[in-house]
C-alpha cells in the first residue's frame, strides 16, 4: 500500500512557489498535462488503486455480506457460482457464469438447479476449489453467529427455514447435493427462474471448512478471486488487497484485475472525498469512490470545469422512490383519494428536491426504467410535469371531500436519502394546489424504518424507497405486493397490505419462467396492472454521479450496480 | 499523597460503575432492538430470536449486567461458531455488530484519539498561552487586540467549517499538505505528524481562545500580587519577573483546565475525527450508538470516563505541584 509521502523539504519547496501556485489554483484543481489524454491508452497491469469511501467494509465474511451481484470490493476476493456481466450500461444487467461453467441448468420446473465447476479453480493457497466448499459456504450463512445475508436462501431451499448452520447441526442442508467435486445441485421448494441471479451473492462463494474460523473468518477470508486480504484494520475501515498469485484470468473472464494493490480507505467525510478526488494529488490521482455521490452544489461547480466534468461517471441502479399508502388507514382506503393524490403530485418540484434533473429522473412506473426489470411505460394518473390539481379536486369531490382534505405524511429526518424533509416539503407544496393540506410527521432514521415496516404502527402515507437485489422484476414486485409476504410479527415491506390472489398467482407463474426476457415482459405487465390501483405513487428514479481520480482508466458502470466496477479499473 | 491517590482510585471505580449502570439503563429504556439491527431488516422473527440468544439478549437485564461485570473481573467465553472465543479480563464483551472484542476495538482506536488530543493540546497551549501572555504584557496595544480577535474568531467557528476550509486551502488548492490520513507514530513518525497537523490546528483553534483569555487574566492578576510588586521594587528585571515568578502562579489554572479538556477530548473529538477520517474513539461511539451496539457503547463510556476522571486526578496533583499552598488529602 502506498500513502502520500510528504516531507518538510517538499513543504519548503512548496512555500517558495506559493505565488505561482496560488495563481493557478485560483482557477480550481488543475488538469494534469497528459492526464485526460492518456485515459484512452490501453489499460496496463500494475500500480495501486485507492478507494475512498464513507462506509467501512465492516462486514467481510461472505456469509454476512448483503450484496447485489456479489458487491464491489467483496467481488475482488470472492468468486461465486455466477456473477454480473462487467460491461457498461444495460448489457451489464446480464448474469454470467463465474466459478460455474454456465448460469445453471434448471429442471423439474425450475425447482432444481444444477451447476458444474470450471477446471483449474484454486484458492489463494493453491488448493483446489470444490463444490463441497460452495455448499459449506452457503450452510454457514445460516448460523446465527454469521447473520446478515439476504433472506432468499432460507425462503427458497427445501427444509432450510429452521436450519441453524453447520456449527450447531453438522448434518448439513439436504437441499444442496454435491454428487462429485465438480457438481452441485440445489433443490428449491418452489420454481425460481431467477436462481442464477441469487447465485451471484457472496453466500455462493466457496469456504474451505478446514480454514473456517467462524466470526474471525472475515479478518482473513480465503480468497478465490484476483485479490487476497493482507490488511483489515478497524472493522474494515482500512482494507488492503494484494494480487492473489493463484488466481488465473484463464478461468475468470469477468475480472480484469489491473492494479497490483487495492487500498480501501473508509470512514471519510463525503465532502472530503469529493475534494480529494477533484484535487487528484499524489495517490488520489489513482483513486475512486464506490459510495459517494456528487451533491447538487458540487455538480454545479464541476460543470464549469471541462477537465473535471470528464472525470464524472454516471450510473443507474434499479431503485425507485415512492409515496406508500397503507390502505387500512382512512381516507387512503378509498381508491379515489389515492388517485387524487397521484394526480396532484408535482414531479418537477419533487425532482428538484432530490437534487435536480441530473440526480433524479421523474417516475410514473414502480419498476425502474430499465428493460431488465421489465420496464413497461405507463402513467395511469397523468399529472404532467407539475401536477393536475383540477382532476385531483374532481376526484376528491367524488370521494366526498368537496372542500379539500387534510392528511398526514410521515417522513424521515435523514436528509439526502430520498425520504427526508426536502422531499416531504416538495410533496406537501404540490398537493396544496389541489386543496389537500399535508401535515408532516417526522421520525428519526432508525425509528422511521421500524415504524413504517411494522404492521401495527404503519402510517397511512409515507415516503419510501426500494432497491433491487438483482436486476429483475421479481425482487422488486414480490416483497412489496405479494400478499403471502405480509409479515405481521417482523419487518413488513408489503405496505399496502395487498393480498390479491390473482397477483399472487401471477407472481408464481412468472417465477417459473427461466427465460429472463420473457419473464421481464410479464413483470412489466404485472407492474402496470398493480400501478393502476394507486397503491404507491412512484416519484423518481435516482441517478448517481461520481468523480474519479485523473489517472483512473477503464471505467465500467453497469446498470446492475450503477457504480464503477473496481475489478475493471486500471491506474496505468 | 498515597492516601490521596488511594482515595481517588476508589472514587474512580465508583464513578465508572455508576456510569456503566446508567448506560445499561438508558439502553433498555430507549427504543430499538439490537438483535433485529444485527440480523438485518429482512430477517425473519425466528432468525432474530436466534441472534438474540447468541448475543445473550434473551436473559433478564440484571443477569446481562452481572455477566458484563463477571467478564470485567474474570473474562468470558463467546461462541465464534467454529469454537469458543475467549475474551480475557478485563473483558468488555463483543460487539453486536462486528463480533469483535470491544477491548480490541478500543485498543486499536485509542492511539488515534490520543495522538489527536495530545497534539492538539500542544498546539492550543502554544497558541492560547502565547497569545494570553502577549496580550497581558502588551495590554491595550494593537498586537494584543489583533491576537485576541483572531483567537476569538477561531473559537466561534465550528470545527467542520474551519477544518473544511483548511483542507480546501492547504490540501486541495495550495497543495502544501497531504489530505490527512492516520499513520501510526510507530510506523512512520514523519507521516504521522504531517497527517495530523491540520486536525491538530482545527481542534486547537477552537480551544485556544479560552486559554488565551484565562492566561491573560490570570497573568494580570498575578502581576498585581504583593510579592511581584516587592520583586519589582527590588529591581528585578521585568523579563525575569514574568518568566521566573509570575508565570508559575499564572499558569496554575491553565494546567487544571488543560488536564480536564484533554480528558474530555477522548470521547468528544468526534466532529474532528469524522471530518478528517481519523478512526478514533469518538467516531466509534457515534456509530455504535446508532446501531444500539451496547457492549461497545458501555466499553467506550467506561474508557472515556476513565480518562476524564484520571485527568481530574492529574489536574489535582499538578495543581499541588505548581502551587505549594495546596495540600492533597
Amino acid at each position: 500500500m502506498s500513502r502520500s509521502t510528504f516531507t518538510p523539504r517538499r513543504l519548503a519547496a512548496a512555500t517558495v512557489t506559493v505565488a505561482l501556485v496560488v495563481g493557478v489554483a485560483a482557477c480550481g484543481p488543475k488538469a494534469d498535462g497528459g492526464g485526460s489524454g492518456s485515459k484512452d491508452a490501453a489499460p496496463q497491469q500494475g500500480g495501486t488503486l485507492t478507494v475512498l469511501n464513507q462506509n467501512p467494509q465492516d462486514q467481510f465474511d461472505p456469509a454476512r455480506l448483503y450484496t447485489s451481484g456479489g458487491g464491489n470490493v467483496p467481488s475482488l476476493v470472492f468468486r461465486t457460482l455466477t456473477t454480473r456481466n462487467r460491461v457498461d450500461g444495460a448489457a451489464g444487467t446480464k448474469v454470467v457464469p463465474d466459478l460455474a461453467t454456465d448460469t445453471g441448468t434448471p429442471s423439474e420446473g425450475a425447482t432444481v438447479w444444477t451447476y458444474h465447476l470450471k477446471d483449474g479453480l484454486k484458492y489463494e493457497d493453491g488448493s483446489p476449489i470444490t463444490t463441497a466448499d460452495v455448499k459449506y459456504g452457503i450452510e454457514r450463512s445460516f448460523a446465527p453467529e454469521l447473520s446478515g445475508g439476504a433472506p432468499f436462501l432460507r425462503d427458497w431451499l427445501v427444509g432450510a427455514a429452521d436450519y441453524q448452520g453447520p456449527y450447531k447441526d453438522d448434518r448439513g442442508l439436504a437441499a444442496i447435493e454435491t454428487p462429485d467435486e465438480k457438481t452441485i445441485v440445489f433443490h428449491l421448494n418452489k420454481p425460481e427462474g431467477d436462481f442464477p441471479y441469487l447465485a451471484t451473492q457472496t453466500q455462493f462463494a466457496p469456504v474451505p471448512k478446514a480454514k473456517d474460523t467462524g466470526t474471525k473468518y472475515q479478518d482473513h477470508p480465503v480468497s478465490s478471486g484476483p485479490y487476497q486480504v493482507v490488511k483489515n484494520e478497524n472493522d474494515g475501515a482500512h482494507l488492503v488487497l494484494k494480487r492473489n498469485p493463484n488466481w488465473s484470468s484463464a478461468t475468470d473472464d469477468q475480472r480484469k484485475a489491473y492494479p497490483d494493490t487495492i487500498d480501501v480507505q473508509s470512514g471519510l467525510d463525503p465532502a472530503v472525498i469529493n475534494q480529494r478526488l477533484s484535487a487528484s494529488t499524489g495517490p488520489d490521482a489513482a483513486a475512486v469512490t464506490t459510495d459517494t455521490n456528487l451533491g447538487p452544489s458540487e455538480l454545479a461547480q464541476v460543470k464549469d470545469d471541462k477537465a473535471l466534468a470528464s472525470r464524472v461517471g454516471t450510473g443507474h441502479f434499479g431503485y425507485v422512490n415512492y409515496l406508500a399508502f397503507n390502505t387500512k388507514v382512512k381516507p387512503f382506503d378509498d381508491p379515489k383519494v389515492r388517485q387524487a393524490i397521484a394526480y396532484a403530485i408535482n414531479r418537477t418540484s419533487v425532482v428538484n428536491a432530490a437534487g435536480g434533473s441530473s440526480l433524479a429522473e421523474a417516475a410514473t412506473t414502480y419498476l425502474p426504467n430499465q428493460e431488465a426489470f421489465g420496464y413497461t411505460p405507463y402513467d395511469p394518473f397523468p399529472a404532467g410535469a407539475t401536477g393536475n390539481p383540477e382532476k385531483a379536486k374532481e376526484l376528491l369531490k367524488e370521494a366526498g371531500y368537496p372542500d379539500g382534505l387534510t392528511i398526514t405524511l410521515t417522513h424521515s429526518s435523514e436528509t439526502g436519502k430520498g425520504y427526508g424533509p426536502n422531499l416531504a416539503t416538495a410533496v406537501q407544496d404540490g398537493l396544496k394546489a389541489a386543496g389537500i393540506t399535508v401535515q408532516l410527521d417526522v421520525l428519526d432514521g432508525t425509528k422511521y424504518s421500524k415504524t413504517i415496516h411494522t404492521v401495527g404502527t404503519e402510517p397511512g402515507l409515507f415516503l419510501a424507497g426500494w432497491g433491487a437485489d438483482w436486476p429483475s422484476g421479481g425482487p422488486f414486485l414480490a416483497p412489496i405486493f405479494d400478499g403471502r409476504q405480509i409479515v405481521t410479527d417482523g419487518y413488513n415491506f408489503n405496505s399496502a397490505q395487498l393480498n390479491d390472489p390473482s397477483v399472487n398467482d401471477e407472481i408464481d407463474q412468472i417465477n417459473k419462467i427461466t427465460d429472463h426476457a420473457e419473464a421481464a415482459k410479464r413483470w412489466g405487465a404485472l407492474d402496470k396492472r398493480i400501478g393502476e390501483q394507486a397503491l404507491t405513487i412512484p416519484l423518481f428514479h435516482p441517478v448517481y454521479k461520481r468523480l474519479s481520480g485523473k489517472d483512473v482508466r477503464n471505467i465500467v458502470i453497469s446498470d446492475w450496480t450503477g457504480v464503477l466496477d473496481i475489478s475493471q479499473v486500471a491506474v496505468k | 499523597m498515597t492516601r490521596f491517590l488511594l482515595r481517588k482510585a476508589v472514587g474512580m471505580l465508583g464513578v465508572l460503575l455508576v456510569l456503566s449502570l446508567v448506560v445499561y439503563a438508558v439502553f433498555y429504556i430507549a427504543p430499538g432492538d439490537p438483535a433485529q439491527l444485527a440480523c438485518g431488516e429482512k430477517c425473519s422473527p425466528a432468525q432474530v430470536a436466534q441472534v438474540r440468544e447468541r448475543l445473550g439478549l434473551d436473559a433478564p437485564v440484571y443477569l446481562q449486567y452481572a455477566h458484563f461485570l463477571q467478564g470485567l473481573v474474570a473474562g468470558r467465553d463467546f461462541s465464534a461458531g467454529t469454537g469458543l472465543l475467549h475474551c480475557q479480563a478485563p473483558c468488555l464483551g463483543i460487539s453486536y455488530r462486528s463480533g469483535e472484542q470491544v477491548t480490541d476495538m478500543i485498543a486499536a482506536r485509542l492511539p488515534v484519539t490520543a495522538s489527536l488530543a495530545l497534539g492538539a493540546m500542544v498546539v492550543w497551549l502554544i497558541l492560547g498561552v502565547g497569545t494570553g501572555l502577549l496580550s497581558a504584557l502588551r495590554r491595550g496595544r494593537l498586537s494584543e487586540r489583533l491576537l485576541t480577535a483572531l483567537t476569538l474568531a477561531g473559537n466561534s467557528v465550528p470545527v467542520f467549517v474551519i477544518g473544511l476550509v483548511l483542507l480546501i486551502v492547504f490540501c486541495a488548492q495550495l497543495q502544501w499538505l497531504p489530505f490527512p490520513t492516520y499513520v501510526p507514530l510507530t510506523e512512520d513518525p514523519q507521516q504521522w505528524f504531517w497527517g495530523l497537523l491540520l486536525p491538530w490546528i482545527s481542534l486547537a483553534l477552537i480551544e485556544s481562545a479560552k486559554y488565551a483569555r484565562l492566561t491573560r487574566s490570570s497573568m494580570l492578576e498575578t502581576l498585581a500580587d504583593d510579592h511581584i510588586r516587592t520583586f519589582r521594587a527590588y529591581g528585578v528585571s521585568e523579563r525575569h519577573l514574568v518568566t521566573r515568578h509570575a508565570l508559575r502562579g499564572a499558569l496554575t489554572p491553565v494546567i487544571a483546565l488543560t488536564a480536564m479538556d484533554l480528558g474530555a477530548l477522548f470521547g468528544s473529538a468526534v466532529l474532528t475525527e469524522s471530518l478528517f477520517g481519523l478512526p478514533g474513539l469518538g467516531k466509534l461511539l457515534v456509530s455504535s450508538v446508532s446501531l444500539i451496539d451496547l457492549p461497545t457503547v458501555v466499553g467506550l463510556t467506561l474508557v472515556t470516563g476513565f480518562f476524564v476522571v484520571l485527568a481530574n486526578v492529574i489536574a489535582d496533583v499538578l495543581y499541588a505541584v505548581s502551587d505549594r499552598r495546596v495540600v492533597l488529602t
